[in-house]
C-alpha cells in the first residue's frame, strides 16, 4: 500500500481555522496543478465507557477511538492511543460493540473533502466537521506518494514535496501551517511496510493535536 | 443470527461420525486447533455485563483472530416449539491485538478453552458448519501446548448455520433434517439441554467401520 503522510492545519496563537482557509488551500493544490477527481470522507468516532455511575468512568481509557476510512470500506479501526494500541477489524466489529453495551459514542466527526492527483502523489484536503453540524474544527491534508510503501525510504521525497508545498502555501499568508507529527509506528507494533492501521494511527495523533490545540485557545479564553 | 445445536459423542465412535459425515457433505474436512479466550467485562463497566469470545485459528500458518458476541437466543412460543436454537451472534475478523484492546478497555479473563478436531463446511439447504472436537482446558495462562481434556473420553458435536430474522425457518428446518441423518450416533438438540450419548451408538458405529464408509446414505 503506497506511504502516506497525514497533516493537519495548526492556526497561529490567537488565530483559527476557519472556511476561509480551507477554500485558500484548495485553490493552492489546484495552483500547483492538482486536478481534482472525487470527494473523500472518512469518519472518526470518540467513545466513552458506559458505567453506572460517572465516577466509575476514570478507571477506563478516555481515548478509545473508532476510524472508518475510505479505502477500507469494508474495515474498521480502534485505537487507544495512550497504550499504543490499534486494531484492524471487519466492520461489523461496530456492530459487536453496540451489542456489549459498554462503550458507546462520545462524539463523531467526519474529515470530508476533495482528491487530488498530482504526478506520482495523490492529495486529500479535507475540513474536520462534527457529523451533523458545519462546525470547522479543523483542516486535514493526507499527502499519498503512490510508487512507495516503505515508510523510511519514502521520508526523503516526501519532505521535499512539503517544501513544494510549504513554499506555495506561504505566499497566500495564512495564518498558520500544515504540520506533520510523525507517530512511533513501533510502538504500534507496525512494520515499516505502510497499511491503513499506519493511516489510522496517524488520524488518532492528528486528532490529538486537534484537541490540544481547541483546549490552548479555550484556557487563553479563561 | 445463527442455528444452533450440539451433542456429545464418546471419543471411540468419533472415527465412526467422521466417515458419516464425509459421505453425507461430500466435502473433505478441515481441521481444528482453535483457542478460545472467554472475556467478561470488569466489575464496573457497561450498566449490565456482558462477555465477548477471542478465537485464535492455530492451524493457519499464522494465526488468524476472530472477536465473536453470542447473544440471546430467541424466545416465546414459537422458539419453545422449535429443536433448534436460534441467537444472535456477531462475530469480527480482528487483527493480533485483540486480547490487548479487550484488556485495555476493561474486559477480563474469565475462561480459556482449546478446541481440537475436524469440521465440516457445507451447503445443504443452507450453509452448515459440523464441528467435532475436544475440549482442553490449559493448565497454565494461555499455555496450547499443555492442554487436558475437560471430559475425556467425549468429544463435542456442534452444527450451526448464519440466518436472518427473514430466513431463519428454512435455516432451522435445514439443520433440523440434517440432524436426522446423524441420529444413530448421537443426539444433537439446543445447548443447554443435555440428552447424553446415544445407545445405537455402538452399533451404528460398527457398521459404518465394517462398511468402509463406502455407501453414502
Amino acid at each position: 500500500m503506497p506511504l502516506k503522510w497525514v497533516l493537519h492545519w495548526q492556526p497561529n496563537a490567537g488565530t483559527t481555522v476557519s472556511s476561509q482557509i480551507l477554500s485558500e488551500v484548495s485553490q493552492c493544490v489546484e495552483s500547483i496543478n492538482g486536478v481534482k477527481e472525487g470527494r473523500w470522507r472518512a469518519t472518526l468516532t470518540f467513545y466513552k465507557p458506559h458505567t453506572r455511575e460517572q465516577l466509575m468512568a476514570a478507571e477506563f481509557p478516555r481515548d478509545f477511538l473508532g476510524i472508518l476510512l475510505p479505502e477500507q470500506p469494508n474495515k474498521y479501526y480502534f485505537i487507544i492511543r495512550g497504550q499504543r494500541i490499534v486494531l484492524e477489524a471487519d466492520s461489523s466489529i461496530q456492530t459487536l460493540m453496540e451489542k456489549l453495551q459498554s462503550y458507546k459514542t462520545r462524539v463523531a466527526l467526519h474529515f470530508d473533502g476533495f482528491q487530488y492527483q498530482l504526478g506520482d502523489f495523490q492529495l486529500r484536503v479535507g475540513k474536520v466537521v462534527p457529523t451533523h453540524s458545519e462546525n470547522l474544527r479543523g483542516i486535514v491534508m493526507e499527502v499519498e506518494y503512490l510508487p512507495i510503501s516503505s515508510v523510511e525510504k519514502a521520508k526523503q521525497i516526501m519532505e521535499e514535496f512539503l517544501d513544494i508545498w510549504r513554499e506555495a502555501i506561504s505566499k497566500r499568508s495564512l495564518p498558520g501551517h500544515f504540520m506533520h507529527m510523525e507517530p512511533n509506528f513501533v510502538e504500534y507494533g507496525l512494520t515499516d511496510h505502510y497499511t491503513s492501521q499506519h493511516t489510522a494511527v496517524q488520524y488518532a495523533t492528528v486528532m490529538a493535536q486537534l484537541i490540544a490545540t481547541v483546549q490552548a485557545v479555550q484556557s487563553v479564553r479563561n | 443470527m445463527e442455528c444452533v445445536v450440539q451433542g456429545i459423542i464418546e471419543t471411540q465412535y468419533v472415527e465412526a461420525l467422521e466417515i458419516l459425515l464425509q459421505g453425507l457433505c461430500g466435502v473433505h474436512k478441515e481441521r481444528l486447533r482453535i483457542h478460545e479466550i472467554c472475556l467478561k467485562s470488569g466489575p464496573n463497566l457497561g450498566v449490565v455485563a456482558s462477555e465477548v469470545r477471542l478465537l485464535c485459528d492455530l492451524e493457519q500458518p499464522e494465526s488468524t483472530w476472530t472477536v465473536r458476541h453470542i447473544g440471546g437466543a430467541m424466545r416465546g412460543a414459537g422458539a419453545e416449539q422449535i429443536s433448534v436454537l436460534v441467537r444472535t451472534m456477531v462475530e469480527s475478523k480482528v487483527s493480533k491485538n485483540a486480547l490487548r484492546l479487550f484488556y485495555a478497555l476493561g474486559y477480563k479473563l474469565d475462561h480459556e478453552l482449546l478446541r481440537v478436531g475436524f469440521a465440516f463446511h457445507f451447503q445443504r439447504g443452507a450453509q452448515i458448519t459440523v464441528t467435532v472436537s475436544s475440549v482442553n482446558k490449559m493448565l497454565k495462562l494461555h499455555a496450547t501446548d499443555e492442554a487436558v481434556p475437560v471430559t475425556p473420553g467425549i468429544q463435542l458435536v456442534e452444527v450451526t448455520a448464519p440466518a436472518s430474522a427473514e430466513n431463519y425457518n428454512e435455516v432451522v428446518a435445514a439443520v433440523s433434517s440434517f440432524c436426522e441423518y446423524l441420529a444413530p450416533l448421537l443426539h444433537l438438540s439446543k445447548p443447554g439441554i443435555s440428552t447424553g450419548v446415544v445407545p445405537t451408538a455402538a452399533a451404528a458405529a460398527a457398521s459404518l467401520m465394517s462398511d468402509g464408509g463406502g455407501t453414502p446414505l
